[in-house]
């Protein structure tokens, strides 16, 4: 493993405060970024190879090339609201090192050429809210947010703004409504942020963790950023590992990293006797991937390969002590619970998949109910106003698929409970009673 | 400000090649080559297009996602395919999901048979349900106001009436609340749903979870037939469609003509239809002894010409709003011809010189209702929309939202003391290139009835001038009557100062307000009152004063009357039963200056007949021939008479109407 980049001086007492992260070298490169063109700082972000840490892993100098060019009003918004099951690593990101974000953040909206700047953090994230008002003070004191920053001519205003807890307004467009104070609610894209995004102003919106890179990447050069890392996914990535393992937490790794050496060397892996059932590669959202997929590197590249997704880099680790079903249920209702409504197939979709899984647990459900559940799962993939609807549909989709004699042994077991079983219907079917 | 204008371009829909204008949604394109797309959510009239049903998914080469057809706007070269097995598993699934709340209570449901979701279900749904749990439960209908109910269990969310709230009506009442499947329609602060413009989402709502309480379970659509006609409740006569059974008028739709209305009603226009056939007048009536009793018609007609032939000369006639041109056309004929009294006006307040009446109805000077939408800058001077001419409010906001047309109001006192105020703040809206800006000024009658009258016509004439709206086309003034058909009674020769057309006449007659000083004086003897009452449509105390005094003191008051207000059940000698908008045939002018035809949806209550037929009948006993046998003959004659109506027939006028102006550029062309 090379040496952490984000999570360096994590443990650092005080990191929090502006003092010790200048000691430790803080705004560094926030100055090295002022002294250069808005042109360089954008060309080294672009040969870094940065992807999205926030779960879609588009590259981040292209993202911010995207923006139209020119004196136009732009705004920049730092998406924090961290809400995917199993993700909690832009917690601790901004829990201790809330300058790192705020230099990043800087630094970003320089290159996209961004005046008036927002991180939307989730409204349960209270503590780490009020260290990065505190911060964000600090730092608006030292002259690093505000009218001509460093003498360099860029001014930009940044407002921590909280959410009001909802899964949704992690959604680039909806976070945009919900920061608008409208209903949290995705819109249709196009128009992409890009071009029409927070008040129809061209808008770049970015993940905490990518942002945090930022200052990395400028310290270092683009070039040797791009060093490390696989030939598509660059750098290091923050992982948070959680669920059947022995030391469960972030963790930063360099990205091509196998991900045996995650779950069992980093994160200890499942209890002393238990062996690992499946895996959540990306947070609750991506397919499940199994056992034989340990080996298998933790890029980008190679999730996708194997028919999942990094994601935002959550790992949750589920052992052979616990029933699929349970799985598959506490990911659908999480979804159906967050679902926004607006679109019909991730609206009616989640609750009849949560529906359709109780019936299984009520024994009540046939193996034709699987059908008819994978087959929802697919009607909504690909259909939706948003990625939610798919963010429940691919898991669930992935549990049936891979665990479907699991399912089966489920239904049967609980319809013998319930009196219902094959064995049960036989007196009936004697005596030609039906229905 | 330049109207959308749009190259047309060839895509290929299902194998056919079809030109559409450039960026027209794929939904609406798709029906130039007969290819239906079903939807939901979409509605063009509500704005930008959310997305949100996902009914209308297509198939479009080089995107490797379906595309909802609604917001994707039609490029050259496009190839789209609706037909194919993805799109088809595509439209089932969400028919599928849209049914899975959905109750199938369609046989007690009023949208049942004119239901989008039935309609949609049967042509692209997939034939069967899978879903076997329970669906998600309501309590209702609940009222969301006096007027609409709400079951929302029947709710797709398909968004439309909470955008309809928020982006037309702007009233801001309607949201969803809660999330996912427990979402549901209700006003923000749970109070009923209370504006001037609410009972359209009734009209907007796919499925019948938004229903009028008063059309509730009284017909289906196979019991009810439609007939189209113009509501002349006020001066925006907005083309609606009538839904009649057994010969009573259950509902009221809107005809959507987007000159005249964008499709959208207003709540008195859509829900004041029961009133318009309760306690209604529905025999002639004779003063005897004291009382009203009913009588027969020729006993009426006779004392009615009896009475006219005595006052002769020293009859004053008033004109109603409510009236037809025809109806005012054909009582100018009889008290200038049949009596030689030139005293009729359908001006409550009282007339302005014929010159201002010529010069403000100028051809050149008229602008249209889309134009107010399109227009830099409109003056709203001295008008009150909402109850004036509901309508054209939403018309406006519309112009504003979209268009960001600059609203500017003003009263009276701004106009005669700050014209150049006015006139720089109108101009600032135009394009920056310095080219001339489109503006229009709607102004309201009221403007003109005050003693200052003359004058404020004179200024605004003055005010057209300085922003050169006549040289500047989609720029124009725009009158709001006080009377729904105020304008085409003038036109119809209903004022004491001029005949039809706003010709001259010999001799100006007494205006509204002279003969009720006349009559009081005793200088006129008969009053005629076509669907006037002077009481209840009194300028102000004053005016209601000097009528309370004239009625008392007329000799002879004739009168064609739906209902006994005070005025005519204490001072009416000679009662005709009126009729309402929808038993009236003849024509309406809009303010704009289009004619339009009323045409009788229900039958005439009791033994009412249509006033064009008793007036005739009442001239012809004072021994004048109208020649007039049928509703078309008095159409006619009107045509013939006024100048710029000329050459017009009834088909002509059809159910859209024409704007003389205009059929004159389309004759010449």
């Amino acid at each position: 493993m090379t040496e952490a980049l984000l999570f360096k001086d994590i443990d650092e007492p005080g990191l929090a405060t502006l003092d010790v992260y200048a000691k430790r070298g803080g705004y560094e490169s926030l100055r090295k970024a002022l002294a250069s063109t808005p042109e360089d700082v954008l060309a080294q972000l672009e040969a870094s190879g940065l992807r999205g840490r926030g779960g879609a892993g588009f590259a981040m100098g292209k993202k911010v090339s995207f923006l139209p060019k020119g004196t136009i009003d732009k705004y920049l918004v730092c998406n924090a609201d961290e809400s995917e099951p199993g993700t909690f690593k832009d917690r601790e990101l901004m829990q201790k090192s809330p300058h790192m974000l705020i230099e990043g953040l800087i630094i970003a909206s320089y290159a996209a050429g961004a005046s008036r700047s927002f991180i939307y953090i989730r409204g349960e994230y209270v503590h780490q809210a009020d260290v990065l008002d505190a911060a964000l003070a600090e730092a608006t004191a030292a002259g690093y947010i505000g009218e001509n920053i460093l003498g360099s001519g860029h001014s930009l205003s940044l407002v921590v703004h909280r959410g009001a807890g909802a899964y949704i307004c992690g959604e680039e467009t909806g976070l945009l409504d919900s920061l608008e104070g409208k209903r949290g609610n995705p819109r249709l894209k196009p128009p992409f942020p890009a071009n029409q995004g927070l008040y129809q102003g061209p808008t770049l919106i970015n993940n905490v963790e990518t942002l945090a890179t930022v200052p990395a990447i400028i310290r270092m050069g683009g070039e040797k950023y791009a060093e490390l890392g696989t030939e598509t996914s660059k750098g290091t990535k923050l992982v948070s590992v959680s669920g059947h393992v022995q030391r469960p937490g972030n963790y930063e790794i360099e990205l091509g990293t196998p991900s045996r050496e995650i779950i069992y060397g980093l994160a200890g892996g499942p209890p002393e006797g238990r062996e690992v059932k499946c895996w959540f590669p990306g947070g609750s959202s991506s397919p499940v991937l199994k056992q034989e997929d340990l080996d298998l590197p933790y890029d980008f590249e190679a999730m996708a390969k194997a028919g999942s997704m990094l994601g935002s880099g959550a790992i949750i680790v589920v052992d052979d002590s616990t029933p699929i079903l349970d799985v598959a249920l506490k990911v659908a209702k999480f979804y159906r619970h967050e679902s926004c409504g607006k679109c019909t197939p991730c609206r009616e979709g989640t609750t009849w998949t949560v529906k359709m899984l109780e019936r299984i647990d009520a024994g009540t459900a046939t193996p034709m109910d699987i059908e008819i559940m994978a087959s929802v799962q697919e009607h909504i993939i690909g259909n939706c106003l948003c990625v939610l609807g798919d963010a429940m549909a691919m898991p669930i989709g992935s549990m049936i698929a891979k665990f479907r004699d699991e399912f089966e042994e489920h239904i049967e077991a609980a319809r013998i409970r319930n009196g219902l079983g094959a064995g049960a219907l036989e007196p009936a079917l004697a005596t030609g009673v039906t229905g | 400000m330049p109207r959308p204008e749009a190259k047309t371009i060839t895509f290929t829909i299902d194998g056919r090649e079809v030109q559409a204008p450039e960026n027209m949604m794929l939904v609406d394109a798709a029906k130039l080559g007969d290819v239906e797309i079903p939807v939901f959510c979409y509605e063009p009239k509500l704005g930008n297009p959310v997305g949100a049903c996902r009914m209308c998914l297509v198939e479009i080469e080089g995107i490797p996602k379906l595309q909802t057809g609604c917001s994707t706007p039609v490029k050259d070269g496009m190839v789209v395919n609706t037909q194919s097995e993805r799109v088809k598993i595509a439209q089932e699934s969400v028919v599928e999901f849209l049914l899975v709340n959905h109750p199938l209570d369609c046989p007690v449901c009023d949208k049942g048979g004119e239901c989008p979701l039935q309609d949609i279900t049967f042509g692209w749904g997939p034939g069967k349900t899978r879903f076997v749990e329970e669906k998600r439960h309501f309590v209702k209908p609940l009222a969301l106001s006096e007027k609409i109910a709400i079951d929302r269990e029947r709710c797709i969310l398909c968004y439309r009436c909470v955008r309809y709230s928020q982006e037309v009506a702007e009233d801001y009442q309607l949201v969803l609340l809660e999330r996912g499947a427990h979402s549901y329609v209700s006003t923000f602060d749970g109070n009923p749903y209370e504006a001037p413009f609410s009972g359209n989402i009734v009209e907007l709502c796919p499925v019948g979870a938004l229903t009028s309480r008063d059309y509730r379970f009284r017909a289906r659509p196979w019991d009810v037939e439609d007939s189209g006609s113009v509501c002349t409740l006020c001066a925006a006569q907005c083309n609606v469609s009538l839904t009649v059974r057994d010969e009573r008028v259950l509902r009221v739709l809107a005809r959507d003509h987007a000159e005249v209305d964008d499709g959208w009603l207003c709540d008195r226009g859509r829900f004041a239809y029961p009133s318009l056939g309760e306690d209604r007048i529905t025999h002639p009536l004779i003063r005897d002894g004291g009382e009203l009793r009913a009588v027969s018609w020729e006993r009426a007609l006779d004392e009615a010409a009896t009475r006219l032939k005595r006052a002769g000369a020293q009859t004053g006639a008033l004109v109603g709003g409510g009236a037809t041109n025809e109806e005012g056309f054909l009582l100018g004929r009889l008290l200038r011809e049949g009596l030689d009294s030139p005293n009729i006006d359908s001006r409550v307040a009282g007339t302005l010189p014929l010159e201002l009446h010529r010069a403000l109805g100028e051809p050149g000077l008229q602008a249209k209702v889309s134009d107010l939408e399109f227009a830099h800058a409109v003056l709203a001077l001295e008008c009150d929309l909402v109850p004036d001419a509901a309508i054209l409010d939403l018309r406006l906001r519309k112009g504003v939202r979209r268009h960001g047309m600059k609203l500017v109001r003003a009263s009276l006192a701004d106009l005669l003391e700050r014209p150049a105020e006015l006139v720089a703040k109108l101009k600032e809206a135009g394009p920056a290139d310095g080219a001339s800006a489109e503006i229009v000024v709607l102004w309201g009658e009221r403007l003109t009835t005050g003693p200052d009258g003359a004058r404020a016509a004179q200024a605004l004439l003055d005010l057209a001038g300085t922003l050169g709206i006549a040289d500047t086309d989609n720029a124009g003034l725009l009158e709001i009557p006080a009377q729904s058909n105020g304008r085409g009674l003038r036109e119809a020769g209903a004022l004491p100062n001029a005949g039809p057309g706003l010709s001259s006449v010999d001799e100006d007659g007494l205006d509204a307000r002279a003969i009720a000083q006349a009559l009081s004086k005793g200088e006129l003897s008969c009053l005629y009152l076509l669907g006037a009452d002077p009481l209840t449509g009194a300028a102000d105390e004053l005016d209601r004063e000097l009528w309370g005094r004239a009625l008392a003191n007329a000799t002879t008051v004739i009168s064609h009357a739906m209902f006994l207000t005070d005025a005519i059940r204490e001072h009416a000698d000679i009662v005709f039963p009126a009729g309402a908008y929808p038993e009236k045939e003849g024509t309406v002018v809009h303010p704009d200056g289009r004619i339009q035809r009323l045409r009788p949806a229900v039958a005439k209550p009791g033994e009412s007949r249509a006033e064009w037929q008793v007036i005739a009948d009442v001239t012809a006993r004072v021994g004048l021939d109208l020649d007039v046998l049928t509703g078309g003959m008095a159409s006619q004659q009107l045509f013939d008479a006024v100048p710029q109506y000329s050459g017009l027939t009834l088909e002509e006028i059809g159910g859209k109407g024409v704007r003389p102006q205009e059929r004159a550029t389309a004759v010449a062309s």
